[in-house]
């Protein structure tokens, strides 16, 4: 029997209203890659920012190398012997090679440097990685895999035990992956474990030993590589598909509402689409494949490069959310706490924000009608608050997202975008949302959800638009949809390409 | 049984206590303190930093700042009293002034918005810029021949034996009050102050929102120039200087947050008085000036530490 290297206990963490993880048990084995999979808002994250120290548990208890693994910062855990590689790396772009190589750690005399011995330990480990890499080159001159290269020597000179990699390859070429998995095999030969994070299945099926699948806070399974094929570990990572929840509805596909013709902004390149009246369209695709950029381009926050964007017809141009919302559409923002709400205001003055027109005259707001827009909103929306004035901080997540729902309807929009409607809210807000959704679109709103949450777009969409890197690869009807192929598309997969 | 209070209420409450105890210990210490000419006294010189900090305190609920102030008051007073020694008509001389200073805020707002220059630094300019402008225009000569006996009406005047300056400060409260809560324009200021970006996704228009409240402030400070010069029955170009300190202090004793997004018109004015009065009391205690700078510094430090005490018990 192999021994642990970290083995976690009933690990929980609880944010206000959401439960993030519900009480994991995990065991890494020693001098494994260990991988871990899960949509967004699984619990991925969550778990590695309570092994790094950038959020504290709720309960549960973390043995490092049998020992109670406890770090009051993300320093005191280097020191313990576990090192991450984030997705946003940690160099100094206006530093060479050498200098970032001992940032922090820099041989000096009485704070006057010194020259660094060239035998070193970090100087050695940059050779036998990626020897091709000039020491005397500036850091901004490297590609982002020869930076990420950087931060591996550096976490493991310091004697890491345990590598966290998050989301590695995810914007990293072909060439430079296989370079990546080449030092993460020779990570193994020095005793090093990896914890590897990732969406891309391919990954998983090269380089990792164990998979654990993490879905709606808790581990639906851990299983070695070798015993599980892709087909299976797709199902385990989606969980039951609900499409069966998907009741068709009629939707008048003569009445075009919204039509975008070859839509270019710095992030997306030539996207068409056309939305209809009554219609709930979904746009699926991972982390960073455009959803978010199509809605800031409709919304007026991102500079539209090329393309045309029709109305009922006419062609608009936004330069705000202003104009958007006069020209009838509106979009409930992905980020609730800094995009959605005003935390210092209360549920009143939150909801009644975007049309203060229909409630005043003159410029003076009429302040009963106000209240009884806010107390409507609250009744329709089923939204738990004390009172209306109560402080949006006071609420739970769920209540909150009603919240800013509420403010975009109160706004009467005929298209509404939703950027991950229903992220980090119970399960009882989630379908409550959906069920908004649903008899928006009956009363002939347009609807347009951007999701990474597989359930949610196939629950709810009439037609489904997949992203991947900025670009729609595929359009396909709620009833043809083929969870397992969509995955293969979004996240460039082919069937057959994964065995090495 | 659990009281429901508003954090915004009970912080106005207690500065309204502190301004009630200023009062009380200064009547104990100097008799003159609670005297009808004595509080007539105080009142009007407290009256510009309402009048100028009725515009600023929406400015800074929307996480704005104008350091120009003192400096613009100082210019548009110098102005008003030119203007009436070149034979143009008094009245027409206040309004050419005011919009000296309306031209101002906008050109600070326009910096801050168009430009993207951060408000500290680009009214840091317009500070130094206005002040020099007044000394060259005026070639750093006081202006008080030739003034007409009408043109210290406005500053000491009375009115129905009201003094016309407080009439003006009462309409000025009432106006930025009635802004404040009751229309569209004070509830941007408090979005945007609370969250810009979410302000700006709710479909305002931030950036108008903002230049207007600059325009507001240049228009108000142009207007106090004029009531300043009046009251002095002088035009000269270094009034006011560090008047835009004591409008900010009154501001932020009245509860109004440097980040933004809370505040008010009535904490405002009661942070105005506890200046005045604390100024007011040592003079009568025969305190040199330079006394008292060190008083109000520590008056303000307190203050706000007060507030953020406070502020942390309700959050818990």
């Amino acid at each position: 029997m192999e021994k642990n290297i970290l083995e976690v206990r009933g690990l929980a963490k609880n944010y206000p209203g959401v439960a993030a993880l519900k009480g994991i048990d995990l065991d890494i084995r020693h001098n494994t890659v260990h991988c871990i999979v899960g949509e967004n808002g699984a619990g991925k994250s969550t778990f590695i920012k309570i092994l790094t120290c950038a959020e504290t548990r709720s309960s549960g208890e973390i043995l490092f190398n049998g020992k109670e693994f406890k770090p009051r910062s993300i320093r005191e855990a280097m020191d313990l012997g576990i090192s991450t590689l984030f997705q946003e790396l940690n160099v100094v772009n206006q530093l060479t090679v050498e200098e970032n190589l001992i940032l922090g750690r820099e041989p000096n005399r009485y704070g006057v440097i010194q020259r660094s011995d060239p035998s070193g330990k970090v100087f050695q480990l940059m050779k036998e990685f990626a020897s091709d890499i000039s020491l005397k080159k500036k850091v901004a001159q490297l590609s982002f895999a020869e930076k990420q290269v950087i931060e591996i020597v550096k976490a493991i000179a310091v004697d890491a035990s345990l590598l966290i990699m998050d989301e590695p390859t995810a914007a990293v070429s072909e060439n430079e992956t296989k370079r990546l998995f080449a030092i993460i095999r020779s990570l193994k030969k020095k005793n090093i474990t990896v914890i590897y994070i990732s969406h891309i299945l391919d990954d998983i099926f090269t380089i990792g030993d164990v998979v654990t699948v993490f879905r709606d806070g808790e581990i639906v399974g851990t299983k070695n590589v070798t015993d599980i094929d892709r087909d299976e570990l797709i199902r385990m990572m989606i969980g039951k598909v609900t499409v069966d929840k998907y009741v068709p509805r009629p939707v008048d596909y003569q009445k075009k509402v919204l039509e975008v013709n070859n839509l270019t902004t710095h992030k997306l390149k030539n996207v068409n689409f056309n939305l209809y009246k009554g219609e709930i369209l979904g746009f699926y695709g991972l982390r960073g494949a455009g959803k978010t950029e199509i809605a800031l381009a409709l919304f007026g926050l991102d500079r539209v490069l090329s393309g045309d964007i029709r109305i009922e017809g006419k062609s608009v141009l936004f330069d705000l959310p202003r104009d958007s919302m006069l020209s009838g559409i509106s979009m409930v923002p992905e980020e609730r706490l800094t995009e959605g709400l005003i935390m210092k205001l209360p549920v009143r003055l939150n909801i009644s924000i975007t049309n203060l027109k229909v409630l005043s005259h003159l410029g003076v707001v009429r302040s009963q009608e106000d209240r009884e827009v806010a107390k409507k909103y609250v009744d329709v929306m089923n939204i738990k608050v004390k009172h209306i004035e109560q402080k949006v901080a006071t609420l739970s997540g769920g209540n909150q997202q009603k919240v800013v729902v509420s403010k975009y309807l109160h706004a009467g929009s005929n298209i509404l975008m939703m950027d991950e409607p229903t992220r980090g809210v119970d399960i009882g807000a989630k379908e409550e949302i959906h069920r908004i959704i649903r008899s928006l679109a009956e009363k002939g709103k347009s609807i347009i959800v951007f999701s990474s949450e597989y359930p949610e777009i196939f629950n709810l969409c009439d037609r489904i638009y997949l992203l991947r890197d900025g670009q729609i690869v595929k359009e396909i009807k709620n009833q043809e949809a083929d969870p397992e192929e969509i995955l293969y598309i979004i996240t460039r997969g082919k069937r057959t390409n994964y065995e090495n | 049984m659990k009281i429901k209070l508003s954090s915004g209420f009970l912080q106005k409450m207690v500065i309204f206590g502190v301004l009630l105890l200023i009062i009380i210990v200064l009547s104990f210490l100097s008799k003159s303190f609670l005297t009808v000419t004595n509080l007539n006294n105080v009142t009007r010189q407290v009256a510009f930093v309402v009048i100028t900090g009725c515009a600023v305190t929406p400015l800074m609920i929307s996480g704005n700042f104008d350091l120009s102030i003192g400096s613009v008051l100082g210019l548009t007073g110098m102005l008003s009293a030119l203007f009436v020694t070149q034979s143009i008509p008094l009245w027409f001389s206040i309004i050419l002034s005011t919009l000296v200073g309306s031209a101002i805020g906008l050109l600070n707002g326009l910096m801050v918005i168009k430009l993207r220059i951060p408000s500290i630094i680009a009214t840091l300019g317009t500070m130094y810029a206005a002040r020099g402008l007044a000394l060259v225009i005026s070639g750093g000569n006081s202006i008080h021949m030739g003034l007409g006996k009408n043109f210290t009406l406005l500053g000491r005047g009375y009115l129905g034996g009201i003094p016309i300056i407080f009439i003006i400060m009462f309409l000025t409260i009432f106006l930025f009050y009635f802004i404040e809560s009751k229309t569209i324009l004070g509830r941007y200021t408090f979005a945007i102050g609370g969250n810009k970006r979410t302000a700006l996704l709710s479909g305002i228009n931030v950036g108008s929102i903002i230049i207007l409240l600059y325009f507001l402030v240049g228009t108000l400070t142009g207007f106090s120039g004029t009531l300043m010069a009046s009251r002095l029955g002088v035009g000269q170009a270094m009034v006011g200087s560090g008047f835009e300190f004591d409008v900010i202090v009154a501001v932020v004793l009245g509860g109004t947050s440097i980040e933004g997004g809370e505040g008010s018109i009535f904490g405002m004015l009661i942070g105005a008085f506890i200046v005045g009065f604390i100024a007011n009391g040592l003079n009568l205690m025969g305190i040199h000036s330079f006394y008292q700078s060190i008083v109000k510094g520590v008056v303000l430090v307190g203050a706000v530490l007060l507030d953020q005490k406070l502020k942390g018990r309700i959050a818990d």
